[in-house]
């Protein structure tokens, strides 16, 4: 086993009857933050429950950090933490409470785990919220005390079941950058979720599960393909149609796209007309960059349902 | 001339960022996990770090179950001079009873620390942590049988001190009550044990706490109404029945009643009925293991 190794599946394959949830899954995944793609009902959440060691495969097997699940399941739940999707935290229980008991529960000391939980709810900005009852929380603030639990005992690897679930656009990018940050405090993540944005803001790699079946699995980047189109962001709205309709002038078909101009290039002229509209129009220059394929076309793609 | 000094830099406040810090201390495996879940139930229990209503139904009990130790020694005390057999309203045997406040808050707290687990689906959580269904059941257990233990062996505390002290000579009554020391722990044992894991398993047939209280005491009043049609008027019949044993409630008392007196109590429903102590054991035996295994059946922490 590979020291960066995070996962090695080997042909895990589960059935509930006749219903295959995964399906000789095998992969071997580096540390890092990792992306479960699939839409609801792909397996993600059975895999999850596979690695925590609740559910045993029909057959194959996995390892974790070089730990088998089968041979030790407890000893490979006690590096890991874990945010399910649905709602899990007692109402009645502040959050300081809730993850210094869940600390306890992971085998910390209990001072360390009170220190732990003060730690983590900081982390997670719900230090001022700590001594509240989680049932006065928002849904924002519920996700995050579940994030807090998960970390609170220092894993190696946490298990994120669509942690922006629920969250309003600015719950969400929070939850990401939250997420985000983990890498850098050397836990790696699984993020499992059906929003390819999410996977490509956040994650490293990605592994796409399609009915039980693995579509794919590779690092983020490698997957995205240039397209050949460039997105111009000149500062809004009525700045992007002036450089529309002057690009048309010149025989160059723009369109806009969320307030950004995308124009064909083949080559460096391409640019450098682009270049020379923008100074004519003296327009400002926010972002120039190749548009790559989302996650979205590569699944669609790859899963054969594009 | 004073001369001021510029203002320090600390003085203008300051924001750190701390970060994520890395535990690098002990920790615990199986066995501190499972320590750990039981005295968060009992802290659950007993409404520690929760509102005070919480803390009403457990600390009303605990009083109310006292109240017979005191009122029993202050009457020993009020007529310690009177010449002839003290009046003594309540035997240790007899206050190992099962008392309706015990069955009430049996039925209020079981529910209570295992039923919001489940309704607020919680057992994820618990079970991604090292944590199996046995040891999951083992803290529940224990942390009733903890609490019912002190709460029915307290006031017996009380009431054998205060008997002591009040007698003529406290070394004396030690003395001639020694066998007391062992026999009230052990029946005590025996009827938290029954009571925790009784609790327990029904509550953990439902996630509603409601449900799951009305159901206990329910279990032990249809039995023992049951018990009570199919036994008759003991007290006009020489011989009870082994239909007694049919009374979930009564069970622990009739093992209450072999570790004080050797044998089935004469004027219980059991009495008369040959080997009926050793039906009461084996009954007993048997709820309890029933209770174990739908315990260990609903928490499975691996799906089969």
């Amino acid at each position: 086993m590979v020291e960066t190794s995070l996962l090695h599946l080997d042909e895990v394959t589960k059935r509930y009857g006749s219903v295959t949830a995964l399906d000789s899954l095998s992969a071997d995944v580096p540390l890092g933050r990792i992306g479960v793609v699939g839409a609801n009902g792909a397996g993600k959440t059975t895999l999850f429950r596979i690695l925590l060691g609740l559910a045993r495969p029909t057959s194959g097997s996995v390892e974790v950090r070089g730990m088998s699940v089968a041979a030790d399941p407890i000893g490979v739940r006690s590096h890991l933490g874990y945010m399910p999707e649905h709602e899990c935290l007692p109402l009645d229980q502040t959050a300081a409470d809730i993850v210094g008991t869940f600390g306890e529960i992971g085998g910390l000391p209990a001072r360390a785990a009170r220190q732990r939980a003060s730690d983590v709810l900081d982390l997670v900005g719900l230090d001022e919220a700590r001594f509240r009852p989680i049932g006065g929380f928002s849904t924002g603030m519920r996700q995050r005390a579940k994030l807090a639990q998960a970390l609170v005992g220092d894993p190696e690897l946490v298990l994120l079941d669509e942690p922006t679930a629920g969250l309003d656009p600015a719950g969400r990018e929070e939850m990401l950058s939250l997420v985000a940050r983990l890498g850098t405090f050397g836990i790696s993540v699984l993020m499992a979720t059906h929003l390819l944005d999410d996977v490509q803001q956040v994650c490293d790699h990605v592994l796409m599960i399609d009915a039980g079946r693995l579509v794919v699995s590779g690092p983020t980047e490698a997957l995205l393909e240039r397209t050949g189109v460039v997105t111009v962001d000149v500062g809004g709205i009525p700045a992007a149609e002036r450089l529309i309709s002057e690009l048309a002038v010149l025989g160059v078909v723009a369109e806009m796209v969320d307030g950004a101009v995308e124009m064909p290039v083949e080559g460096d002229d391409d640019l450098d007309l682009l270049r020379d509209v923008i100074a004519k129009l003296d327009l400002p220059l926010y972002r120039l960059g190749s548009r790559l394929t989302s996650l979205d076309d590569v699944f669609m793609q790859r899963s054969g349902h594009g | 001339m004073t001369t001021t000094s510029p203002p320090s830099a600390s003085a203008a406040g300051a924001v750190y960022d701390r970060g994520y810090r890395p535990y690098e201390g002990p920790r615990g495996g199986r066995r501190a996990a499972t320590f750990a879940l039981y005295r968060a139930s009992i802290r659950r229990a007993l409404g520690i770090r929760r509102s005070w209503r919480q803390k009403v139904a457990p600390f009303t009990l605990l009083a109310i179950v006292t109240v017979p130790a005191i009122v029993n020694v202050g009457i020993a005390y009020v007529t310690r001079d009177e010449i002839g057999e003290r009046v003594q309203i309540i035997t240790y045997r007899e206050y190992v009873g099962v008392s309706s406040a015990l069955l009430v808050f049996v039925a209020i707290t079981a529910p209570d620390i295992l039923c919001p687990d489940r309704r607020q689906r919680v057992l994820p959580l618990l079970f991604a942590r090292p944590l199996t269904g046995v040891d999951y059941v083992a803290a529940k257990v224990g942390a009733l049988f903890s609490i019912l233990f002190a709460f029915s062996f307290l006031p017996q505390v009380v009431l054998f001190v205060g008997q002591a002290l009040v007698s003529n000579s406290a070394l004396d009554y030690t003395r001639n009550h020694a066998d007391v020391l062992w026999k009230v722990p052990v029946s005590v044992a025996l009827l938290a044990a029954f009571y925790s894991v009784l609790g327990a398993a029904i509550s953990s047939l439902t996630s509603r706490r409601i449900v799951a209280g009305a159901s206990f005491i329910g279990l032990f009043l249809v039995s023992s109404i049951t018990a009570g049609v199919l036994v008759g008027d003991v007290e006009e019949k020489a011989t009870g029945s082994a239909a007694a044993l049919i009374n979930v409630l009564g069970l622990p008392l009739f093992l209450r009643d072999l570790v004080f007196l050797g044998h089935i109590d004469p004027e219980s429903r059991l009495k008369g009925v040959e080997n009926g102590g050793l039906y009461a054991v084996v009954a007993y035996t048997v709820a309890l293991a029933i209770g174990i295994l739908v315990l260990l059946r609903r928490y499975r922490w691996m799906e089969r």
